[in-house]
């Protein structure tokens, strides 16, 4: 009986010590991706650009075994007909298992997007272990590999830094747009809205950005710069806007937090600095007689951040003066989006979508047509209304007396 | 000469008869026979088996004296030096005995009488006729008298000697509270008892385990409170014991709780009287031990091992934050390794990146998987916090230094194991020590182990089949036939508000409900403190 026993509980620990641990994967075997990279060769390859980390390196790692002498990360190259294939190809040069379930950020090169994203997109979802809260960006005027393959200073990974600038210049600028690929799946499967995604330029040359010296000089060689915004038409780009025009687009997408806005006094052109703080901004759709239109309406909120010019804001009158300049600037800048839109025939601001929710019914009529008829010839009305809530800790500027 | 130490069968039930009684074995674990006979007329045949029984032992004195009117009969009187209070015996015994003017012509039998009746200046005075009896009283303490030509001996109450003062407890500190603890004198212990309850419903019964040694226990409880049926049970189960000694309340503990095969301690044991108060006034019983300041408590509930005395004594939001705390330090205590075997080896995706990136940098010099390397780190501290325990308090500290050296630093610094392990080390052990309860950390010390078996094994899966395990094993407890986890499962809505939450006193209406006890009510309406009624006070204002 005892001995009957025995072997049981031997089975049941076999059972579990044997089949337990199938998949255990210890941190020293695996190569933690935190960047991809996508680019596309003449021959219609894929070519993926994999950023690892190399975790002895990364500042704030204790200096045992090695010390952060080295570079914090490596790039790696891979190609191959689809990006699984290109995956697993990339195991004869790596020591250790790719891991993608810490990919934070997804680098479409230019070529590649102008071809189209759609299918690459696929395999991003469809991983188990890859997050579609990554971020994506376009690599502008270069390709995703180059841009990998910078070194960047604060942050030392240059895929955080990337990820870390996207935020914090959405939030407190405005001109670029922070989006991830669940964003754009759902942008390039939506019939009545297209992708927009931001666009990281490379300044200086990829040779040195590459090398460590980049980061050990106070002004580096290459530096990664977000700029335009990509307008993709589905899952083509097809064009860029910058500048106010790409702060418009952010404007009608309701994506502004704070901003600065710089606007014209007594014929001084960039005279007063508007501070943004609050802003909401309703997108509005109307159908008259089977036709839409859309009213844009926006409520900004915010400081007076600069005025070197005679003005006095204790006075009431020139502070309503003020901000019916500022209505104006802010209004110009989003005319100006909706327009640059309309002649590209992208409706990256998703008013398809807007007249799809209000109108379902219509909006099956439109659906087929919207993009080539309907969008272009769009009545857009904006309205802007903002208002100065704080003057700073100064009425007068000091320059022009007390 | 086979005399019988038969007091035992008194407070013995009957034996069972599924016992087999092995011939030729003592299965009783006493040390020798000594059969019942009555005591011999003669003095000296009397003195002499005390003698020969006691294997002419030093401690035991024997003060032959001359008694009566003319000093015509011998006498002795006979004590165990150290176990007495020899001022007592001299002062109220040897001097009255010596210096007494004894009615003339007195026979050994009156003059014995006399001395029961006239003489002794003592407390409680008897007079015993078995030796078994006698020797009984005499290892407890008692002062016998023996007389020429009676077969009677007189047994006077001097216990005494020296014991542990009442101090503050070792093992259960508070900062608000009363410093007295219990001793390793029975009475005292009880007398500590008493003295917070004057009620004369707080009954006390005692009894004699321990065929050797003979160890008094006692079972306190409050008549009326308590639930009879406890009582009841905790009599069967102290009458069920036959061992030869009883040196600790660990023994009877052992012996008298539900389910040995648990890490879960079933009875509580405190230092501390006010606790034992508490727990008498919720209907508990307590059972004191002589020769241990520990004393039991039964039955216990999972959640009691939570409850810190201040938690009573400190107002209700800091005691209910603090109850948090410790169920929170419990969990880590009991999984923080676990998690970070899962963490590091099965879930990588579940760290956020930063921390996974500087967890992987410091592993990357490790030599040994994380789950050996969180053993090896354990089994270290475990080691370490054992040589702590049994040193002598100097060498103690020489430990902990260079246990701190080894552990923390020179471990890392070889790189035989990341500074992530250390940390997580450091707070399990921290955490441990952090429960109010010994007993419970103890138990949660094992259980890390299993789960850290089960960590490396099949990940958060494995910690979470270990939790639910233990859940299952902790709700199938039992404790003098109360639910381990209740009020919590059963769910008693009533009691709930000295669980997790510790509700103010105001609102402690209802003792704890274990098994349908009926005296449940613990205060009047309406406690809740009122600000003056405006109106009132203007009427009753002197001024």
């Amino acid at each position: 009986m005892k001995g009957k026993i025995c072997i049981v509980v031997l089975l049941l620990l076999c059972l579990t010590m044997l089949s337990g641990c199938w998949s255990k994967k210890e941190l020293t075997d695996l190569a933690f991706v935190i960047a991809v990279g996508i680019d596309k060769t003449k021959e219609g390859q894929y070519v993926t650009t994999y950023q690892v980390v190399n975790p002895g390196n990364v500042a704030g790692a204790k200096q045992i075994g090695g010390g952060a002498s080295g570079v914090p990360i490596s790039i790696f190259i891979s190609t191959g007909d689809n990006l699984f294939e290109a995956s697993r190809k990339a195991s004869k040069k790596m020591s250790r298992l790719l891991y993608f379930a810490h990919t934070n950020l997804v680098v479409i090169g230019e070529g590649m997007a102008r071809e189209g994203i759609g299918g690459l997109l696929d395999v991003l979802e469809r991983s188990n272990q890859f997050r579609t809260t990554a971020k994506v960006i376009i690599a502008h005027h270069h390709s995703a590999e180059e841009v990998l393959k910078v070194l960047t200073p604060i942050d030392k990974i240059s895929a955080n830094q990337i990820i870390k600038t996207l935020e914090f210049s959405e939030r407190t600028w405005g001109q670029t747009i922070n989006t991830d690929v669940w964003k754009m799946i759902h942008d390039i499967a939506s019939s009545g809205k297209h992708p927009v995604a931001s666009g990281v330029d490379l300044i200086g040359s990829v040779e040195k950005g590459q090398r460590l010296t980049n980061v050990q000089v106070s002004e580096p060689d290459a530096r990664l710069n977000l700029d335009d915004l990509a307008l993709f038409k589905d899952d083509k780009l097809v064009s860029w806007v910058s500048g106010e025009a790409a702060r418009g687009v952010l404007w009608v997408l309701d994506k502004i937090k704070q901003t600065g806005v710089t606007i014209e006094w007594n014929g001084k052109k960039e005279a007063v600095g508007y501070k943004v703080i609050r802003t909401k901004t309703e997108v509005v759709p109307h159908l008259k007689h089977g036709k839409p239109s859309i009213s844009i309406d926006i409520r900004a909120e915010g400081d007076i951040a600069e005025a070197p010019v005679p003005i006095d804001l204790a006075d009431v009158k020139q502070v309503f003066a003020l901000e019916k300049m500022i209505q104006h600037n802010i209004k110009k800048e989003v005319l100006e989006a909706v327009k640059k839109a309309q002649q590209e025939k992208i409706d990256v601001f998703g008013f398809g979508d807007a007249v799809y929710r209000s109108y379902p019914e219509e909006w099956k009529k439109m659906e087929n047509k919207w993009h080539e008829h309907f969008f272009p010839q769009l009545p857009v009305t904006v309205t802007v209304d903002a208002f100065i809530r704080r003057t700073g800790l100064r009425n007068k500027p000091y320059q022009f007396g007390r | 000469m086979l005399f019988q130490w038969a007091l035992r069968k008194k407070h013995r039930q009957k034996p069972e008869k599924r016992e087999t009684v092995v011939p030729g074995r003592d299965q009783s674990g006493k040390a020798q026979d000594i059969s019942q006979e009555p005591l011999h007329p003669q003095l000296e045949a009397n003195i002499d088996m005390i003698r020969r029984t006691t294997g002419n032992s030093t401690d035991i004195v024997i003060r032959r004296v001359m008694v009566g009117q003319e000093g015509q009969h011998r006498a002795a009187v006979i004590f165990v030096d150290g176990l007495v209070d020899e001022m007592h015996v001299s002062r109220f015994l040897l001097e009255p005995l010596l210096e007494a003017s004894f009615p003339p012509s007195f026979s050994a039998k009156e003059t014995f009488f006399y001395i029961e009746k006239n003489l002794a200046a003592v407390g409680s005075m008897k007079q015993v006729s078995q030796w078994f009896e006698i020797f009984l009283e005499l290892m407890s303490g008692s002062t016998i008298i023996l007389l020429e030509d009676v077969p009677l001996a007189l047994s006077a109450s001097t216990k005494g000697g020296d014991y542990r003062s009442v101090e503050e407890p070792q093992s259960q500190l508070a900062i608000r509270g009363p410093r007295d603890g219990f001793t390793e004198s029975l009475r005292t212990n009880t007398a500590l008892i008493r003295r917070r309850i004057k009620n004369p419903n707080l009954w006390l019964e005692t009894m004699r385990i321990g065929e050797v040694t003979q160890t008094d226990v006692a079972i306190m409880y409050i008549k009326g409170i308590v639930n009879d049926k406890i009582v009841k049970e905790v009599k069967t189960r102290l009458g069920r014991i036959k061992i030869d000694s009883v040196l600790e309340s660990g023994y009877v503990e052992q012996l008298i709780e539900d389910q040995t095969f648990t890490t879960f301690p079933t009875i509580y044991h405190t230092e501390r009287p006010d606790i034992v108060a508490a727990n008498l006034l919720e209907g508990r019983v307590a059972i004191f031990i002589e020769g241990t300041p520990f004393v039991l408590v039964a039955p216990a509930l999972f959640i009691q091992f939570f409850q810190a005395v201040e938690d009573y004594y400190a107002r209700f939001d800091i005691a209910t934050a603090l109850r948090f705390l410790r169920v929170l330090v419990f969990f880590i205590s009991l999984v923080a390794p676990a998690i970070y075997i899962a963490g590091t080896t099965f879930h990588q995706e579940m760290i956020p990146t930063l921390l996974v990136i500087s967890i992987a940098a410091q592993r990357e010099a490790v030599p040994f998987p994380a789950f050996v390397e969180a053993l090896v780190m354990e089994v270290t501290f475990e080691i370490l916090r054992e040589a702590g325990v049994r040193l002598p308090r100097p060498i103690g500290q020489a430990v902990s230094i260079v246990g701190a050296l080894v552990i923390g630093q020179a471990a890392v610094e070889a790189g035989f194991v990341s500074s992530a392990m250390v940390i997580v080390v450091s707070i399990t052990a921290i955490a441990s020590f952090a429960t109010p309860s010994f007993a419970i950390a103890i138990s949660a010390r094992l259980i890390r182990f299993a789960l850290m078996f089960l960590a490396a094994m099949f990940g958060f899966y494995g910690i979470i089949m270990g939790i639910l395990a233990m859940a299952i094993h902790l709700c199938s407890l039992r404790t003098f036939g109360v639910p381990y986890m209740s009020p919590l499962a059963p769910f008693i809505p009533s009691n709930i508000g000295d669980t997790l939450f510790r509700v103010p006193t105001w609102a402690f209406k209802e003792r704890p409900r274990l098994i349908n006890q009926k005296n449940i009510s613990r205060q009047g309406e309406n406690l809740r403190p009122q600000p003056p009624d405006p109106a009132r006070q203007d009427e009753g204002d002197p001024s």
